[in-house]
């Protein structure tokens, strides 16, 4: 028995004496690293970014932030983006469109080799886009609606039919991400559910990449992280010091992330961090906040078919009591008050348009015009903010106060996101107003305008106000049916106009990217303005600049 | 044969439970708000597309349909597809339970080698200054969530001190062990990878380490009362006046009986430590199945979430089998009562 004490004593001392030696051996030896098959350099130019969460890796699936970041760098497009709401060539030095505009030729670069070596050619633009719209998710609802075909002329020529004139056709094709036909296809697995093409390939797609970008993957850890590598042999031009290695990790636990931001183990922070800890993350030397207009916009979504903000002397009276100021100042410090219902960074906005300002006279007045003011007190107006965005609380209590002060009584309810897709799904079960971020869906004011307004998106999230408008419908359909940019953008102009007559909605502020970064020694384009606010594209890895050995003197 | 007809018992017992869980988080994660199809597409996806994955996950299906098919597909190997990793569920789970496991692994480590040895201390010396700091600490230690121990650790060993890893389980650059357990430790042991079982084994320290703290505390307040209560018992006196040596009182007459409601306690500890290693993960950035559970129900992915909390549920019920186990075997008691029953 005794012994049995003994060897149970023992034990318990070498497991302590284990555990103990281990936090010991930490904090003196540093971990080796495994050795690898290519020579680490000395100084290797890495960053790390942070997300809400780690990309999902297939094209024709994701089109979250992570993704579309991840996108960018491991695939190409044919075309790419610009600031201006135009394209410049890419993938297709050049392209023809047919009069009609429903035939569009796109001419390939020669010479772009996928990540395996193998030359990308028109085969693979045509299994792309048909693999992209078969699967139907991620970004495809932009092109499949207006897709009839698309064929490869030659190896280097491929041609896309399109059902209907759409007028960003080419702006919507920075979304179709060109995949390796022979490496995806020997990569599928049979049965699946899209027939002779099995899985297409999206089990495989999950944990590698078929892409010809200027960065492929190197590793993948789902749920952790994901690192890219630069590719050298991408036919594209690369900044002189472009990152060697960038790893995108999926968290944005502030603790977690600010104390990974201390230690040089962050370089960019994810852009949903609390303000104060941006703040505090912008004390440490070499760091600082940024601020980046990201296109999408902070509404308050009017109901206008349910009293009483059906009325619209009630809409504009609310309109015109909100302090907008304070939420700008105050609350989402660092966004830029809206003007009409398109942000200012997105072509196609109309600067001139009416944007409503706190005005308590003015207020007062337009509820004397409509028609529940005699029974003002039998109504009280739902009020929704999203529980998981907790600064949302303080737009809605600041929104409850200045309508208390013309007399309208509001309820400011918190629901969770899950609840709110699904009340504003039916007419009669949406709120009377729900505050929401919404962005566009490719750099165009023609995205917001139908997401926001449309019928067809009003039993979605987008939109609250269920306008229903069949003339309002038409006008948005044909504006961006309109191949001639300079006339579809007089077209978006007129509509912002005529939507800020209706009152649907309060346009608060432009939507800002906050995140805090080293801008000592990471040169990062987009926190300097020159980033295109397509989701993603402040990502392209090739044109951000690393200095190692400014980092090595700042955590030294 | 006594304790394979008490196993087999058990085990009946656990698989009712565990099918009674079963039926009760389908339901509840089918019925919670929002269309997971449309939620797993993009908000514009089209109709058809959303159709589809509507059909392939049987959503259109009446509830008891959708849990027969379920059923069936767990008896084949599967849990459902997961509507995040889009892959089977069983394969998600596979990847990330070693990695919780390893971390309740290690938070019952410390547990046992922290809880019992302070708390029969305290319990010996009671009413000194050593028992009063070990109830002070005790008391911060159940008052005090995991994470907010999470979060004290990360900023004063992470943020202040940069003494400890903070993220994941292994530093970048350190290659994973080849799988055997999934448990890094192990695994880098079994190769005979010491400096990867230092590097795992430093990431693995902070967040255990915030898990087990409340269970220590409340151990070892259990066996110092326990220790207290059996010190005046009448077979201690006897032995004492029997001129027994200390030790071996303590060691032998004093520690079993005390360490009985200790175990059944740590049987419960253990659902704790589940339960908190879904914000402790999260805080770490630690890839475990909790972690991804969390990620499942943000994003309403349906069998992830039964998957998780049946994975869960199943931990557990072992867990407890095991405490009964080895309280029945600390305690002859408890194999009388079974015997006459």
């Amino acid at each position: 028995m005794v012994k049995r004490s003994v060897v149970a004593a023992v034990v318990a001392i070498v497991i302590i004496a284990i555990i103990i030696g281990a936090v010991w051996l930490t904090t003196q030896i540093p971990p080796t690293p495994t050795p690898t098959p290519t020579p680490t350099p000395v100084l290797k130019r890495t960053l790390t970014i942070s997300f809400a969460n780690v990309p999902t890796l297939d094209p024709a699936v994701g089109s979250d932030e992570a993704s579309s970041s991840a996108f960018v760098n491991l695939y190409d497009t044919l075309v790419y983006p610009t600031k201006t709401g135009e394209v410049v060539p890419h993938l297709a030095e050049r392209w023809d469109v047919s009069p009609d505009g429903l035939t569009w030729t796109f001419y390939l670069r020669k010479g772009v080799k996928f990540h395996d070596g193998k030359e990308l050619t028109a085969e693979d633009v045509v299994f792309s886009t048909k693999r992209f719209v078969t699967i139907g998710e991620g970004y495809s609802y932009l092109l499949s609606p207006y897709l009839e075909d698309v064929r490869a002329i030659d190896d280097y020529t491929v041609e896309f039919k399109l059902k209907t004139t759409f007028g960003p056709f080419l702006m919507a094709l920075v979304r179709l991400y060109i995949l390796n036909k022979d490496l995806v296809m020997k990569n599928i697995k049979i049965p699946g559910p899209y027939g002779e093409f099995g899985d297409y390939g999206k089990a495989w797609l999950l944990t590698n990449d078929a892409g010809s970008g200027p960065y492929k993957l190197k590793e993948v850890k789902l749920e952790e992280y994901v690192i890219f590598e630069r590719f050298e042999d991408y036919w594209g031009y690369f900044k002189p010091n472009a990152p060697d290695e960038v790893k995108f990790i999926g968290t944005s636990e502030p603790v977690t992330i600010r104390t990974l931001f201390a230690r040089g183990e962050l370089d960019i922070t994810d852009q949903w961090q609390p303000y104060e800890n941006l703040l505090e993350m912008a004390k440490l030397k070499g760091a600082e906040i940024v601020y980046i207009p990201s296109g999408g916009m902070f509404y308050l979504m009017i109901h206008t078919k349910k009293a009483p903000t059906d009325d619209i002397h009630f809409r504009k009276a609310m309109a015109y009591a909100f302090d907008y100021n304070t939420v700008v100042e105050k609350i989402f410090v660092g966004t830029k008050l809206a003007k009409g219902p398109v942000s200012a960074v997105v072509p196609g906005h109309d600067p001139t348009v009416f944007q409503y300002t706190r005005d308590l006279d003015k207020a007062r007045e337009e509820l004397m015009k409509s028609k529940y003011y005699p029974e003002l007190e039998k109504y009280e107006v739902e009020y929704w903010w999203i529980a998981e965005v907790p600064d949302e609380e303080k737009v809605a209590l600041l929104f409850a106060k200045n309508m208390e002060e013309i007399g309208i009584k509001v309820k400011v309810v918190k629901v969770p996101w899950l609840t709110v897709i699904d009340g504003m799904a039916r007419p009669e079960t949406s709120p009377h107003i729900v505050s929401i971020f919404v962005a566009p869906h490719y750099l165009e004011a023609g995205s917001i305008l139908e997401s926001r307004y449309h019928s067809k998106s009003a039993p979605t999230w987008e939109q609250n106000e269920w306008l229903l408008d069949p003339e309002l419908d038409a006008a948005i359909e044909d504006a961006i049916a309109t191949l001639d940019m300079k006339e579809r953008f007089a077209k978006y102009a007129e509509l912002q106009h005529r939507i800020v007559e209706l009152c649907p909605s309060l346009f608060l502020f432009d939507m800002v990217e906050r995140r805090a970064y080293y801008s000592y020694y990471v040169d990062w384009y987009a926190a300097k303005g020159e980033g295109v606010p397509v989701l993603g594209y402040f990502f392209d890895l090739r044109l951000i600049e690393v200095f190692p050995e400014k980092k090595a003197e700042l955590f030294k | 044969m006594r304790l394979a007809t008490y196993l087999a018992k058990r085990i009946g017992y656990t698989i009712f439970v565990l099918l009674g869980l079963s039926i009760l988080i389908f339901t509840l994660a089918r019925v919670l708000p929002g269309d997971p199809a449309r939620m797993a597409l993009s908000p514009r996806a089209p109709e058809w597309a959303i159709e589809k994955l509507r059909e392939q996950l049987r959503l259109n299906e009446p509830l008891p349909v959708q849990y027969l098919y379920w059923l069936r597909d767990v008896f084949s190997g599967s849990l459902g597809e997961s509507l995040v990793t889009r892959r089977d569920v069983l394969t998600d789970i596979t990847e990330f339970l070693p990695a919780t496991l390893e971390l309740l692994l290690f938070a019952l480590i410390f547990d046992v080698a922290i809880a019992i040895p302070v708390g029969m201390l305290a319990g010996r010396k009671a009413n000194t200054w050593v028992d009063n700091l070990v109830r002070g600490f005790a008391y911060i230690g159940v008052t005090i969530p995991a994470f907010v121990f999470a979060i004290i650790f990360l900023l004063v060993f992470g943020y202040i001190l940069h003494i400890a890893p903070v993220v994941g389980r292994l530093s970048p650059g350190v290659v994973p062990p080849p799988r055997i357990t999934g448990l890094f430790t192990i695994d880098s042991l079994i190769t005979g990878n010491f400096s990867t079982f230092v590097d795992a084994l430093s990431h693995l320290i902070l967040p255990s380490l915030a898990l087990a703290l409340g269970p220590i505390a409340q151990e070892a307040r259990i066996t110092r009362a326990s220790v207290v209560e059996n010190l005046n018992k009448d077979y201690i006196l006897a032995s004492v006046s029997h001129g027994l040596p200390e030790r071996l009182i303590v060691l032998k007459y004093l520690m079993k009986p005390s360490l009985i409601p200790t175990v059944s306690i740590m049987g419960l500890d253990i659902a704790s430590l589940i339960g908190w290693a879904f914000l402790v993960e999260s805080i770490f950035n630690w890839p475990g199945m909790s972690r991804y559970g969390i990620i499942a129900m943000l994003r309403k992915d349906l069998n992830a979430i039964v998957g998780v909390v049946m994975v869960t549920g199943l931990v557990f019920a072992i867990a407890n089998i095991l405490v009964d186990i080895i309280v029945s075997l600390l305690d002859p008691r408890i194999r009388m009562v079974e015997r006459a029953k």
